[in-house]
């Protein structure tokens, strides 16, 4: 008898385990190594964030709040909604989960039985395939071209839907390449949604604030109301106010689904950390300068990243319009050998190389499906980032 | 129109527990005078130097992505606890950390069971393990035990309930919703049996262990039969012990492949665990253990006088728990009765629901927990509180007619 379940058996390891398996030997060897593999911002959750926490655990706010989370934090999640995405949710509409993570998680368990269809343009965060995968579904990927900002095309997305598809999860920034949408695009996405009246829509909005160059992100719902009792609109506070070790994720979402949904976490988890859910509510409503303060270094870093890799021999790198990562093309690079004599075959044996040659830690496409890339989080000290960007340099013009 | 949703999700419902915590959260709102018998967390406050080490973390920038399968300082304070507590020795791979005991059960029954699986589960039982195997696809199959046996399970009963499709078997001691605690012997002679069935899981799910009463000595399976320890996993957690039920931190003891199993699982559910969390848990793991002994006084002062009301309610009778902070009184001798409001009362979800929209006490009835007629009532309640609940439960039962 097998140990593990068919459902644990279906995920593929971790693409990534070669990769931080040498990177923590070598860093456990006392190497100089640079990672710029993380997704979770360098800075430091904001004060009064954490003073918020403290002081509701000296409340004694360490007691079962309801599954879905506290009145106080859904209702501050209806006000951030409708301050930072012009949407409208009452609190019952809200649910708060361990990370936007558990969202995803609770979202596909509620709904896909054996066979159902998610469509998932890639290059995407590869957790969302697994999750479709481990609860049944079929993930169906469509690939986004870099000529196209890594972007869905609508008819693209027609092509793939089918009277099997039940969700389609948009990710917008998108992790890994950036990628955010303009109001016109959105328009012509939900247009084709609007024509499918059978499929949810979740958009994962986490990324959201961090848009730059004066890029205005479009949400599905701020687009086409019209599919808001079919839309999750996915959010949380790892990304904007520097919290990921706090793991509070929420969602939008018409009543049905969000009652499903706190049914299934009711029997995983049941409420996320009660003291993290207080530190989100002062994140969400107290002061939010920390926002923009963060948003700006990161554009300033985006850019530097941006122009040091287009300098480099072998690399191409699109300007993308938001998140933290770049995700430029090393193809130009495949086929040629390192100065210490490794061939470079694919999109990991660069990542490989470039550590162990260089010691810069990135992560390479295949993890993201989307292989002849690699993505670059540049969530790390703007220093560390030009000392990185000098090493990838140096290593591209070695190859030969 | 609406999409869909899964079948899954069809076989699971909220628990009995939370809709009754609702209702009497609505008459409390509505103005009535309301005593919760219901909860199934401490009224005590988190330990101090939980707090404090929570603070401490926030502070010092702890904010980051923890590993998933829990922090080095909390795994290494859980190796520790194991080892004081129960004699169990565990490596740091041996050890998985998760929201919540819940979480480690959960994931132990995602990442193993498949459609037609069975799950043993001695009932009366906490309602999570059947719904969770359900969720999976797979079968529980109940083993009573009746009070009589003093709600324990007896090892032939479970030997009887064992097919070759049997995947976990599930003890949980002291038990939600009974408070029955096996001893090492009763636990010796399940081992005994469960060394016929090789390929049967044990999960040992010891949540409430350290609220015992009497000087009863607490024991579980895998460090009472080391033979087994290479298929059982040992679920705990600080949420009752140090009145942290909030924080979600639980946390489990089991070999080495299973541990990585699930937190393949957890991986992809929720990854890692608050940072502050798993700070206050390591701290109340580690620091001083005096809190504890005032709880469990507190919890056993309770324990006897609701044993003794409760019996001396007409037509209710009431088993003494070893432990937890249940009881589990048979209202048998309420049912075929009205109410002075006029109900009749046919079985224990009437009594319960007469109870609370007559004398405004909320508690759970025994079919929640697969076995009728009873009530559970959570001694987890101020002595007041619990005092008041109780005077009331009497006046109800001497109304009946």
């Amino acid at each position: 008898m097998s140990l593990t379940s068919e459902r644990l058996d279906r995920i593929q390891p971790s693409l990534t385990i070669a990769i931080s398996t040498v990177a923590r030997k070598m860093i456990a060897d006392g190497k100089n190594v640079i990672s710029l593999s993380q997704g979770e911002p360098d800075f430091d959750t904001p004060r009064n964030v954490k003073d918020a926490a403290i002081a509701a655990m000296e409340r004694g706010e360490t007691k079962y709040t309801d599954v879905a989370g506290t009145q106080a934090l859904r209702k501050a999640v209806t006000v951030k909604f409708a301050r930072d995405e012009g949407i409208d949710y009452k609190p019952e509409e809200i649910i708060i989960s361990t990370g936007a993570k558990q969202v995803l998680f609770n979202a596909m368990v509620a709904t896909l039985n054996a066979g159902d269809e998610v469509v998932i343009p890639s290059p995407c965060w590869v957790s969302y395939p697994d999750i479709v995968t481990l609860a049944d579904g079929k993930p169906v990927l469509v690939p986004c071209g870099q000529n196209n900002g890594f972007k869905l095309r609508p008819e693209d997305l027609e092509a793939a839907i089918t009277p099997k598809t039940r969700w389609f999860m948009l990710n917008n920034p998108c992790n890994p390449t950036g990628a955010a949408y303009s109001k016109e695009e959105m328009k012509a996405l939900t247009d084709v949604l609007m024509r499918h009246p059978h499929v949810w829509v979740l958009t994962d909005d986490i990324y959201d604030s961090l848009v730059y160059g004066g890029f205005k992100p479009a949400t599905v719902l701020s687009v086409e109301p019209k599919l808001k009792d079919r839309t999750l609109t996915v959010h949380g506070v790892s990304k904007a106010y520097a919290m990921t070790g706090w793991r509070i994720g929420f969602a939008g979402g018409p009543v049905a689904l969000i009652k499903a949904m706190d049914k299934l976490q009711s029997q995983s988890t049941s409420n996320p950390n009660s003291i993290a859910q207080a530190a989100a509510v002062e994140a969400l409503t107290g002061q939010q300068e920390t926002v923009e303060s963060m948003r700006k270094v990161f554009e300033e870093r985006r850019d530097l990243v941006v122009d040091a890799l287009n300098s480099c021999p072998g690399i191409h790198c699109s300007r993308p319009d938001g998140a933290f990562y770049v995700y430029p093309s090393i193809q130009g690079c495949i086929g040629k050998t390192t100065k210490a004599g490794t061939p470079i075959k694919d999109d990991e044996a660069f990542a490989l190389a470039l550590l162990a040659e260089e010691g810069v830690a990135t992560v390479h496409g295949a993890a993201f499906c989307y292989p002849g890339y690699i993505r670059i989080s540049y969530a790390n000290a703007t220093e560390e980032l030009r000392e990185a960007m000098t090493r990838i340099q140096r290593f591209c013009q070695g190859l030969h | 129109m609406s999409p869909g949703f899964s079948q899954r999700l069809g076989r699971v419902e909220l628990a009995a527990s939370v809709r009754m915590t609702i209702k009497a959260r609505e008459l409390k709102a509505a103005g009535k005078s309301v005593v919760t018998l219901t909860t199934g967390e401490p009224n005590f406050d988190s330990p101090l130097h939980a707090i404090e080490a929570a603070h401490q973390a926030a502070l010092r920038g702890d904010t980051k992505y923890p590993p998933q399968d829990g922090t080095k300082a909390l795994k290494e304070a859980i190796r520790r606890k194991f080892k004081r507590d129960s004699g169990l020795v565990y490596a740091l791979d041996e050890i998985a950390v998760s929201n919540g005991g819940k979480q480690c059960l959960f994931n132990a029954i995602m990442a193993t069971v498949d459609d037609g699986d069975e799950v043993v589960i001695p009932v009366p039982s906490w309602i999570a393990y059947a719904q969770m195997t359900q969720l999976c696809g797979g079968t529980p199959v109940l083993v009573n035990c009746p009070q009589n046996n003093g709600f324990k399970p007896r090892a032939e009963d479970i030997d009887a309930a064992i097919t070759p499709k049997t995947k976990w078997l599930v003890l949980n001691n002291p038990n939600n919703p009974t408070g029955a605690c096996c001893s090492a012997e009763e636990i010796a002679a399940i081992a005994a049996v469960m060394r016929k069935h090789p390929h049967v899981w044990i999960l040992s799910d010891d949540m409430y262990e350290h609220l015992v009463f009497d000087g009863f000595q607490h024991a579980t399976l895998a460090a009472v039969a080391p033979d087994l320890k290479d298929r059982t996993l040992t679920v705990s957690g600080v949420s009752k012990t140090y009145a942290m039920t909030g924080w979600r931190v639980g946390f489990a003891g089991g070999p080495k492949p299973l541990i990585k199993a699930m937190t393949v699982m957890q991986g992809q559910a929720t990854a890692g665990i608050s940072t502050v969390g798993q700070a206050a848990a390591a701290a109340a793991l580690d620091g001083p253990q005096d809190g504890v002994q005032v709880q469990i006084e507190a919890y056993q002062r309770r324990r006897d006088l609701a044993v003794k009301m409760l019996n001396e309610a007409k037509g209710i009778s009431c088993h003494k728990p070893e432990g937890a902070f249940y009881v589990f009184p048979n209202v048998a001798g309420c049912l075929g009765k009205t109410t002075t409001g006029g109900r009749l009362l046919r079985n224990d979800e009437d009594v319960c629901l007469a109870l609370l929209e007559e004398h405004y006490v909320a508690t759970v009835h025994g079919a929640a927990y697969h076995m009728s007629p009873y009530l559970r009532i959570s001694t987890a309640t101020a002595d007041d509180e619990l005092l008041d609940g109780l005077k009331r439960i009497q006046v109800f039962c001497e109304g009946l007619h």
